[in-house]
């Protein structure tokens, strides 16, 4: 018994890391550009569908693939924000339908490049991990490894570099942080690539591991929603603490109750922390 | 009373066209339309985008037919059933969103939450809902038509002249109460809700009120609905179906009462117009609402009143500060 909850609490944290690179980049692009863009979830399917494509349909490795995907991914997310987002900049509820929208179109044109049937990967890295009984497959093990390097990556862009530091004086006051010499259309598209690499680098690490189908997407934004606003929209190891701990109540939980229900705890907690602390769990005052 | 009169050669369609396929779109066209129209009044009247109004429509079919079933009332009664199920679902709904004044996003991502949430309990509730096979219909509604006595519903044309005066029942339901001080009410929560509490305008009761009522209209959108293709599953919840009824009301105006039956009547003839596969209609879906929102924010019958030229004040949804929990 204690083996199955050491484990489903290792697969909670691993899959939990695969949330919470959605929620840093839902965090970073709320801040920056005041919209929710739900497109990254189809991002992410289309980064592991691209992934999938680089490494087993044109041989590709599997890491140059991925980088590769994330790059591709990056560019359309710029492109996604100059023709479409750059025009409901602030406007939460314009953004919200234009990248419903937008999802529709990238799902409809990978039903018709590749079809509903879901694709699976080679396997980029077999054999696991023993420890003590607990077994951790190593592809498991690189994927949590390379995702929190991105995330520690990411926070100490922010914190250290005069570009993160822009970009939080930018979410506090836009205006001020024009007037300080911020570039700020820059700012914003930049944000906007970076955060759909984030994704698109998630959707190439997730086809390494699960079988890739255009639905992914959904689930996943879902759940990076849910976790970005979990911890308090607009902190980033927020954003990893709250996908870490949706992704351990779905793997523990899975142990007690039907696993169908899996989807309901991101929900109850999502709906409890809204209702009872709505700045968020971390938050350190209320609004 | 002038706007009546539109309705008119609706009623008479049936007696000049004979084409059931031209019938049905305009059934289904109805029947959607008066989801899109209920949905409307949140959603453009209110200002509160409600991601709820999927999972109403679903859960008034399931309730209707189970209700139908179980306890073997008529159709009516079971349509009664969904409805006031329906409406305490959504006043208890409504009443922790609006009380904990969850606003924008906050309340869209919590009213998807407790659809998905009904829609998780559907699917796995196997012995009460048959979980995704869904459920084929077997019972018929029936109605009592003078000098016939009670005849079961079935046939094109009684259900051309069924839906039609329901979707006229909602547009008269809805526009009477845009169009009253409660309408005004909605309104000024639609353009700054602190302002209004602040002119004493009890926030919290008109948007539980604005919620309750569009939700009950999707309740009786659902039942007619799933009666009419006699079939219910889980999609009735999914997001594709929130994505339809959002697409209807903006195509076709959300500043208008009856303007998303336009949208609906696109929707539904599009895919039949120009002959397209189910890809086809998602992406269709996907860039009539980029398109509507960059292009034309005011919908179809918006631009028909108006013209093309952008107003010169007032944005279609007011900018707040952000951040704004």
């Amino acid at each position: 018994m204690l083996q199955l909850v050491v484990g489903q609490l290792l697969n909670g944290v691993i899959v939990g890391t695969l949330y919470a690179i959605i929620a840093l980049g839902v965090t970073l692009t709320f801040g920056i550009t005041g919209i929710v863009n739900f497109a990254l979830g189809a991002f992410m399917m289309l980064g592991a569908y691209f992934t999938w494509y680089f490494s087993d349909g044109l041989g590709i490795p599997y890491p140059l693939a991925v980088v590769l995907a994330t790059l591709a991914i990056a560019l359309v997310g710029l492109v996604a924000d100059q023709v479409l987002f750059r025009f409901t900049r602030n406007n939460l509820i314009n953004g919200l339908i234009v990248s419903i929208g937008l999802i529709s179109v990238i799902v409809a044109i990978v039903l018709m490049v590749w079809t509903t049937t879901p694709q699976n990967m080679h396997y980029v890295l077999p054999g696991v991990f023993r420890v003590g009984g607990v077994i951790v497959p190593k592809m498991k093990a690189v994927v949590f490894g390379v995702l929190l390097l991105v995330i520690l990556f990411t926070y100490a862009a922010l914190t250290r570099t005069w570009a993160g530091r822009a970009a939080y004086a930018y979410a506090q006051n836009p205006e001020a942080a024009a007037l300080m010499g911020v570039r700020t259309k820059v700012l914003q598209a930049g944000v906007a690539a970076y955060s759909a690499a984030l994704a698109g680098l998630g959707g190439g690490l997730y086809a390494s591991l699960y079988s890739i189908t255009p639905e992914i997407g959904a689930g996943y934004i879902l759940k990076g929603v849910e976790a970005a606003i979990l911890a308090g929209i607009g902190s980033v190891m927020g954003s990893f603490a709250g996908g870490i701990i949706i992704g351990v109540a779905e793997g523990v939980g899975s142990i007690f109750l039907p696993s169908a229900y899996n989807d309901a705890y991101g929900l109850v907690f999502l709906v409890l922390i809204l209702l009872f602390k709505p700045a968020g769990l971390f938050a350190v005052s209320s609004r | 009373m002038k706007l009546l009169l539109l309705w008119v050669p609706l009623v008479l369609v049936p007696l000049v066209i004979h084409n059931n396929v031209v019938l049905t779109i305009l059934i289904f066209t109805y029947l959607l339309g008066i989801l899109a129209v209920s949905f409307n009044l949140i959603f453009g009247f209110t200002g509160q985008l409600s991601l709820f109004h999927a999972a109403a429509f679903g859960l008034s079919a399931y309730a209707t037919y189970l209700a139908m079933a179980h306890w073997g009332v008529p159709f009516w009664l079971g349509m009664v059933v969904g409805v006031v199920f329906v409406s305490l679902v959504s006043l208890v709904i409504g009443t922790i969103c609006f009380r904990f004044n969850l606003r924008e996003l906050y309340f869209a991502i919590v009213t998807l939450a407790f659809s998905e949430l009904f829609r998780l309990v559907i699917l796995n509730w196997n012995s009460f809902t048959n979980g995704s096979l869904g459920i084929n219909f077997t019972l018929t509604p029936t109605l009592w038509i003078p000098g016939r006595g009670v005849v079961p519903v079935q046939g094109t044309m009684m259900w051309y002249y069924l839906s039609l005066v329901a979707v006229v029942l909602a547009v008269g339901f809805y526009s009477r109460i845009v169009h009253s001080w409660m309408g005004r009410c909605f309104a000024s929560i639609r353009l700054n809700d602190d302002l209004a509490d602040t002119l004493g305008i009890n926030v919290f009761r008109y948007k539980l009120i604005a919620f309750v009522a569009a939700n009950a209209g999707a309740a009786v959108a659902g039942s007619l609905y799933s009666f009419y293709i006699s079939y219910i599953d889980p999609h009735y919840f999914s997001i594709d179906q929130s994505l339809a009824i959002i697409a209807m009301a903006l195509l076709g105006g959300s500043r208008y009462v009856a303007a998303p039956i336009v949208g609906a009547l696109v929707l539904t003839a599009l895919p039949h117009v120009i002959n397209v596969n189910a890809e086809a209609r998602l992406l269709i879906y996907g860039l009539i609402l980029i398109l509507t929102i960059l292009v034309m924010p005011r919908g179809i019958v918006g631009v028909l009143v108006t013209g093309l030229r952008r107003p010169s004040r007032a944005p279609q949804t007011p900018e707040r500060p952000r951040h704004a929990a």
